[in-house]
Formats: C-alpha cells, structure tokens, sequence
C-alpha cells in the first residue's frame, strides 16, 4: 500500500499541478483586487469574497485529491449513474431552483449553493467517454453517430431552459470535439454542424428577450451603450488602458470604481488587464498552455481510448470557458456569460475544474498499470 | 514497468489537430489582446483619463393631481441639485473642503454620502437638494476648481394648497432601504422619489412615470462632446380626483381648531366628494428629504397630523350604531313600527343597572321615536333580545368585519366584538351586559369613521355599498384618457328594503323632531343620526351622520369630533352645513 502510494507521488505530473496551484493564486490576487472595497451592499470585509473563494479552492484539491485515489477506470461503471444522476439534478434546478439575474441556476443546498449545470460538464464528459471508447468503430453508422449527440442535447435543453446560453453552447462544443477525436467522420460531423446552423432561426424564436438582446448588442455594441453593451465598452476600455505592464495590482480606475457588475466573475479578466496589462494577460495565457499542453501530451499517452477521450474532453471543457470568457472581455466574442476558468469568483465552477483537473492527473497516473 | 501507447494512431493524430486549433486560438487571443492594449493602449488610457463617459439620469415628472373640476392641486417646481460624478474627481478630500461651504454640509458628510450612494463612479451622487440661486451661480463661476461637480434639475412635488386633503394625498419621499427590498418593481433604485403614504402612496406606479437618462462623453474640462444615448423620461399619468377642491376647503374650514373628520360621498357611486381631516400638516415640507426638526414636530405632535383619522384610526360609534341595531332588530322581528317600549330612564338587568342619556325617561315609545330620541333603554332591549350572535350577523351583513374598499393604504378594520372574539382576546365568556353595551356603539366595539359611513350609505341606498373611491379618471401626461374608474358595488347588503324604509323614517324624524334637530335645515330634508360615545381617553366623541335629500338621497355625510363632547350639539349643526353647502353648489 504504502509503495503504491509512493509510486503514485513519484508519477503524479507535478508540472500540471504547479500550474494549476499558481494559478489559483493569481486568481485570489485578482479577486482580492476587484472586490476589496466590498461589493454593492453586501459586505464591508475586504476579505470576504477572498475568504469565500479560498475555502471553495481548498475544497476543490480535497475533491482533486480524493479523485487520484482510484483508477479512473471504475468510472466506466458508474458512467450510466452519473449521467442519469445529472438529469435528474438539471431538471431539480429548473423545478425548484433559485432565481438570480432572471434565471434559475442555483439548488439550495443548505449554506452553499450549487449550480449543477457546472457539474453536469464532468459528468457529461465521463458519460461520453465511456460511450465513445466502447463504440468507435459502431460511429461509421450515422444513426450510431447520432446518440451521443441525442445524449448531449437533453443536457443542453434542460440548461437552455434555466436559461444559461452559453453553458449550454459549451456542452455541444465539448461533444463536437470528443467525436473529433475519437474518429467521428468529418463529412458527418460537417452535416450536424450544418443541420444546428440552419435550424438557428427556430432556436432564435425559443431565445428569452434578454438573450437575443446580447446577441444583438454583441453583434452591434452602440445599440445599448447604457445597458449589455456599456460592460462590454467598458471592458475594453479597462483592458485597453492597461497597455503593456497595466496599472499596477490594485491600482485599476476603471475596475476599482465598480462599474462592472460582473467584475468578480465573468468580467475578472477586464480587472487582470488593467492592472496587470498585457504581460498580465501572457502570463495567464501561458500558465493556460501549461495546463493545455499537459493535457494533450496525457491525452495522448493515454493507457486506452477511455484515458483518452477523458483527457480531450477535460481539455475542450477548461479550452471553450477560456476562450469565450476572454474574447467576451476583449469584445470580440458575445457576452455569454461563461466564467473563467480558476479565475471567475464561484463555488461550484471552481469544484468542477479542480474535480477536471483530478481526471486528468488520473489518467495520467493510471497509464501503466500497477 | 513499461509505458506503451493503447489509443489508435488515428486518435493520436486527431488530438493533434486538436492542439493546433487551441494554439491557433490562442494565438488569436494573444493579437486581439496586442492589439487591444499595446497598439490602442494609448487611446484607451486617454478615454479613461480624459474623456468619461457621463450618465446623467433624467428623472420622470410624477402625475399631477387635479380635483373633480379639473383644478391643478399638485404639480411639480424644478429643483436644482449639487451632484457629484465620482469617475471625474481628482481629489475627493479637496473638493468636498471646497463644497462645503456652498452647500452647509460638512465635508465628512460629502465623502460619506458619495461612498453610500455609489453604484456607477459614472453616475452622479446627489449631494444638496433645492440649491438657491446664488450657490447656482457660485458653482457655475468656480466649475474649473470644483472638477466632477455637476447640477442637475429634478421635478420637486409641489403641494399647491399645502394643507389641503394632504392626509389624503399623502406625501412623497427618497425610497428607503426597507421598501427598497420588499418592492417587486425592478425600475426601482436607491435615490428614486416614490409616494409614501395617501394617493401618492396607492397610486405610485401610476403617477411615477418612467426616468429617462443620457449617456453623453466629456472632455476633461467636463464638457460635452457627443450624446452617446438619450432616453427620454416618460411622465407619469395624471389623476383626476372626486373631491370637490371648494367643498373639501370649506369643510376644513368647519373643522379648523379641532380633532377630527368629516366624510362626504355620493352613496349610489362611491365617489368621495370631500374626506377631512384635522389637523393637517404642509407634504411639501417632505417633498425630497424632510428637515430632522420638522418630522420630530410632525411625527410627535399629539394630535396626530400626518394620520388620515377617517380611514385609519378606530373609535365607539357611541348613538350613530343604533342603527345597525335598528336594522338587526326590525329584521329579525324583535320590534316593529308599533311595537313600544316604557323608558323609565334606567334598564336594569340582574344586578346591573344601565341608564337611559335622558335621567328622567322618555315615557312610552314606539320605534320611530325611540330612534328620533336616541332612546338607550329602547335599544337595551333590543340588544338583550336580539343577543351577540344575532348582532355579529347583520355587522357581517353590513361588510364592518371586512375591509374597507378605498383606494387609499392602510385600511383599519376596527373591532367587530363577538363571543369568539372576546374569547381570543380576553379569554372570557360573553355576558349579557355586553349585549347591551354593544347596542348602543359603545363596550369593545370600535369603527373608524369612513366603517360608519359605508354604514350610513347602505342605509340611504337601502342595502347598496359602493367601493369609495377618491380617483375618477387618470389621464396621461399628453390628455389622453387611461382609465376612467366605473362605480363598484362592493356589497349589496341581505336586508329588506321595509327594514331600511322604517330606519330611514326614524332617521328622518331625529332631525325634524329629535336629538339630530340643530342639523334640521329650512333648504333641504335632512336624515340622519347623532351620537355621543363615551370613551376612557377623555371627553365624549361627537358623532353626526345622515344623508340628504331623505326623499332622493344624493349624498351622504359623517362627521367625527375626536372629544368634541355632545354629537347633537358640536356634529349636527356642522353636518347640516356641509350638506347646504353642497346643494348650494
């Protein structure tokens, strides 16, 4: 036991795991900075989203390390579980959830509430790794290749309703990318891209006013300088007057008189570029690479499909959230609302990329066999 | 051990296009952000330093409230505010020292209200209300040393006639943190003028229109460049009011120097024509933020000006409910027209012994009679007869145990006794004597004056009762009509139309010949009850209630005197005024 347990340290990939830990510390520096002075009415300690934050991170690697423990092959097993267990919490949240900003996101869980939606990612990652490794060759069948992508759209129906665009929008960026790789055909996966593109105008009709207002404010910006489009002017004024080496921590203008409501969770990167400025945002790029390049190589190395599909859906997941957020910052992608990954003040989100970060050590861990 | 590689050549090979798009996506991300910081850094660092982006909010004109004839009693005067826009101060200590002493504030209380108040350094943070012309001046001559000052105009309520029907009205004050929280409109913020009790209170949805705003950048000299957004406000909807302006300030004046209300409505429509109270106080003293020492006067005076007393406070009735009692007992059969009764000045009921007001008696009396002379010892056996639960039904009947219909809030319901009831409260059983105190308005029961009118109403339209209502019409701000208010019978009272007619004669006969006689007039046929109701805080209530003309009842009065003394005396004669002068009219 105890060997294994020294063989388990000595194979751990410590280089994923640095970077993930500084950049949970880059994180606190950020919120620390953008909510010190309390934010609206709901508190005077400087320190309370910091703390709030700082006890969900130390959750989240009791959650990551708890996650090492067993070879992520006992997931297999428990993949039908898991994926049916979500349903039945996605469909909870729009039942009974609590209604914030308009949509229900939120289950009361006693003191800490829980977004599902965030923890549905993980499990529709399991789910569909498991799916895809046991029927590769069974995809050439179009109507075979058609059921992960039915598994999916129950996923991104039940969060559509709450309603969250982009989360939805990022679990069918997560399956687009898993068929990728596991060998889907590109002549299918093209059709299905085709087919979701020209039944757009059916979906723009199930899109609740505030949506299609950020879509329209996205594509034109000055239509609503006061409102959607204000943050997003503002953003980029934040980021833009960072320059090379920014303001200096705790020294935004823009940021520090709060008028980016969401300058916590998903416009923080707008707080990193003004202070920190464009080294700031390179070095939060680059400790992303690290993650991302970890992945692949474990991806790659993988001991079977299984392994694999995990890894790249681990990677699309932590891949679209960045992407999206930081685009959404600089005003050249929609505001979806997508947090940044451990970054973006939140609990659950936090938990669900730590529990990802868990499954890729895992893998990498449980590549050769003991 | 070994690593050996289990994943397909082809996987392998599609995960690495799978990096090249993320790299290729990153790489996009690094150019946007090149772009956006090193290449237009520059601009967007003047942006920030140089030209800000104002809002300025454009507050909405509230409704104006009109009378019946159309006569304006409430608008709106401009009101010029010192604000600051936090965004633009360069150094907040230094400009409040300089505000200071512009605007009789310290600059403690500058720094402190802009901290309290900021949501948006871009928004501007009120700081001095109603600035006089001289500081306007001041502060437009100094405007390069007072950086990120700014004035601006807002609508201030305005109160034409001061005192006039102001508990009615109601006044208008900065939403506060409370009514912040339990309001479900999300238009609301901190800051906003909403109506806070009376009128402007019930109807504040409608009289607070929709607050426009502009969105314009400046230079560094806090000038305007270019008007980004301009959203204009929408006025709120104007009301056009039942009370009759003339007749409500004639009635104030009959009241003036006493405690009291006086209630004048239409019975076949619900229309309020005059609703007094007195004493009254000024609303334009709390038309923005009220001066500490005035709301220390108001709110501890112990006579209780800001209380609307007709609708919200609840006193006995004293002789007025004799005719409920009337109603109970003729319906029920425990009397009739011809039935009468011997008053010896004194009932006694075991060991009790309950006194008529008249120490001698009145001799033998029959029904209309013993109503015109306000009889107790009538009544007593009345009361005894009929019983608590019997009585407890027509009070049902006559809608006291609900709440009252008016467009105004805070409605008191007084106390409809009753042996559940008294059980509850005092966890006693219901004695007979309490049957007798109750049949002549006093003992537990208590009314508000607007609950004895609606009384007063059923009985002069012989068992209808319409909503009371204080708004006829509500008009938008460019005269189009919005909504007309439709008379609304709120109760049709389960009583025979003989049971009232017999009531109405008695009452009738209380001002021809009976204790309501100094309400008798020469001009019109006057109907009505007086009442005197004993109470432990003091001297007697006076009461008057009735209606006119007893033929063809067109409008209904009450008047209460809170410790007026003799309802006969001090109430009559101002409810035969009122009525004259409405026929006069």
């Amino acid at each position: 036991m105890e060997r294994r347990l020294g063989k388990l340290m000595e194979n751990l990939d410590y280089i994923l795991l640095l970077a993930v830990i500084l950049l949970c510390f880059y994180g606190i520096m950020v919120l620390y900075s953008s909510t010190r002075f309390g934010y609206g009415a709901v508190t005077d300690d400087p320190l309370f989203y910091v703390k709030k934050q700082s006890l969900w991170i130390a959750s989240g690697f009791l959650l990551l390390i708890m996650t090492l423990l067993v070879d992520y092959h006992n997931l297999e097993r428990f993949s039908l579980v898991i994926y049916i267990f979500s349903i039945f919490l996605l469909i909870l949240v729009i039942l009974v959830g609590r209604v914030t900003h308009g949509s229900r996101r939120w289950l009361n869980l006693g003191p800490f509430p829980l977004q599902p939606s965030e923890f549905a990612k993980i499990a529709l990652i399991i789910f569909l790794a498991d799916f895809l490794s046991k029927n590769r060759t069974k995809l050439e069948n179009f109507i075979y290749f058609l059921l992960p992508f039915i598994y999916t759209v129950i996923f991104v129906l039940l969060v559509f309703l709450q309603p969250d665009l982009g989360t939805s929008l990022a679990y069918l960026v997560i399956l687009l990318i898993m068929l990728f790789v596991v060998g889907g055909k590109i002549k299918y996966l093209l059709t299905i891209l085709v087919v979701t593109f020209s039944s757009l105008p059916i979906l723009w009709s199930f899109l609740k006013e505030y949506q299609k207002r950020r879509i329209l404010v996205f594509l034109n910006p000055n239509l609503d300088p006061l409102g959607s489009g204000y943050n997003v002017i503002q953003s980029k004024i934040a980021i833009g007057s960072g320059g090379l080496l920014g303001r200096g921590l705790f020294q935004g203008l823009q940021s520090q008189l709060k008028f980016l409501p969401a300058q916590h969770t998903d416009f923080i990167f707008s707080v990193l570029g003004e202070e920190l400025g464009f080294m700031g945002g390179i070095l939060l790029l680059g400790l992303y690479s690290i993650i991302i390049w970890r992945g692949i190589k474990i991806a790659r190395e993988a001991r079977d499909l299984f392994g694999a599909l995990l890894a790249t859906g681990v990677i699309s997941f932590l891949f679209f959230h960045i992407v999206v957020n930081i685009g959404m910052a600089m005003g050249i992608l929609p505001a979806s609302g997508l947090p940044l990954p451990f970054l973006s003040y939140g609990g659950s989100f936090m938990l669900a990329n730590l529990i990802a970060i868990g499954i890729l050590l895992n893998v990498q861990l449980y590549k050769m066999k003991w | 051990m070994k690593e050996s590689y289990h994943i397909p050549s082809e996987v392998a090979q599609r995960i690495n296009w799978v990096l090249i798009c993320i790299v290729i996506s990153f790489l996009f991300l690094v150019i946007n952000l090149w772009h956006l910081q090193i290449i237009r850094g520059i601009e967007f660092q003047e942006r920030v330093v140089k030209n800000c982006i104002r809002s300025l909010v454009e507050e909405a004109p509230r409704g104006q409230i009109y009378d019946t004839h159309g006569e304006l009693l409430v608008n709106n005067r401009p009101n010029v505010i010192v604000s600051i826009i936090p965004a633009e101060v360069d150094n907040l200590e230094e400009l409040s020292h300089r505000l200071s002493p512009l605007t009789n504030l310290t600059s403690e209380e500058i720094i402190q209200k802009i901290n309290k108040n900021i949501d948006n350094p871009y928004r501007a943070v009120k700081i001095f209300n109603d600035c006089p012309q001289n500081t306007i001046i001041e502060i437009e001559e100094r405007k390069d040393k007072l950086k990120g000052v700014v004035l601006e105009v807002y609508p201030r309520r305005n109160y034409l006639y001061r005192e006039l029907a102001a508990n009615c009205l109601g006044y208008v004050g900065e939403i506060d943190k409370q009514e912040l929280e339990k309001s479900k409109d999300s238009s609301l913020q901190g800051g906003d003028i909403i109506g806070k009790t009376g009128l402007e209170k019930y109807y504040d949805k409608i009289l607070r229109g929709e607050k426009g705003g502009k969105e314009v950048e400046v230079d560094a000299l806090g000038r305007e460049i270019t008007t980004l957004l301009w959203k204009k406000p929408v006025p709120g909807n104007d009301l056009i009011l039942t009370i009759d302006k003339d007749l409500q300030a004639y009635g104030e004046e009959l009241l003036a120097g006493k405690k009291g209300s006086l209630i004048l409505s239409n019975p076949y429509t619900g229309e309020i024509l005059a609703l007094i109270n007195q004493p009254s106080f000024n609303p334009n003293l709390f038309a923005n933020i009220i001066s500490y020492e005035d709301w220390q006067r108001l709110s501890t005076d112990p006579d209780y000006p800001l209380i609307n007393r007709a609708v919200q406070t609840t006193y006995p009735p004293g002789s007025t409910f004799k005719i409920v009692t009337s109603l109970a007992a003729l319906e029920e059969g425990v009397t009739n027209r011809t039935r009468t009764i011997y008053c010896s000045g004194k009932f006694t009921l075991k060991d009790q012994v309950f006194a008529c007001w008249k120490e001698w008696g009145h001799g033998s009396l029959n029904f209309v009679d013993a109503l015109a002379q306000s009889c107790n010892v009538y009544f007593y056996n009345l009361g005894k007869e009929l019983g608590i639960d019997k009585m407890e039904k027509y009070m049902h009947k006559l809608g006291l145990s609900e709440k009252m219909g008016i467009d105004l809030p805070e409605v008191s319901s007084g106390i409809i006794p009753s042996v559940e009831w008294k059980r509850r409260e005092f966890n006693e059983m219901w004695f007979p004597g309490d049957d007798i105190n109750l049949s002549i308005g006093q003992g537990f029961l208590l009314l508000s004056p607007l609950q004895m009118h609606s009384i007063i109403c059923a009985t002069a339209t012989e068992g209808l009762i319409y909503r009371l209502h204080l708004v006829r019409k509500i008009f938008s701000s460019e005269g189009q009509l919005v909504q007309e208010i439709q008379p609304e019978l709120f109760r049709q009272v389960d009583i025979s139309r003989k049971t009232f007619q017999l009531v109405k004669e008695g009452l009738r006969a209380t001002i021809v010949k009976g204790t309501g006689w100094r309400a008798n007039s020469s001009e019109i046929s006057i109907a009505g009850k007086t009442g005197t109701a004993q109470n432990p805080h003091g001297e007697n209530h006076a009461w008057f209630v009735g209606f006119a003309p007893y033929e063809d009842p067109e409008v209904c009065v009450t008047i209460f005197l809170e410790n007026g003394g003799e309802g006969g005396e001090v109430a009559a004669p101002l409810g035969r005024a009122i009525l004259e002068q409405y026929f006069k009219m």
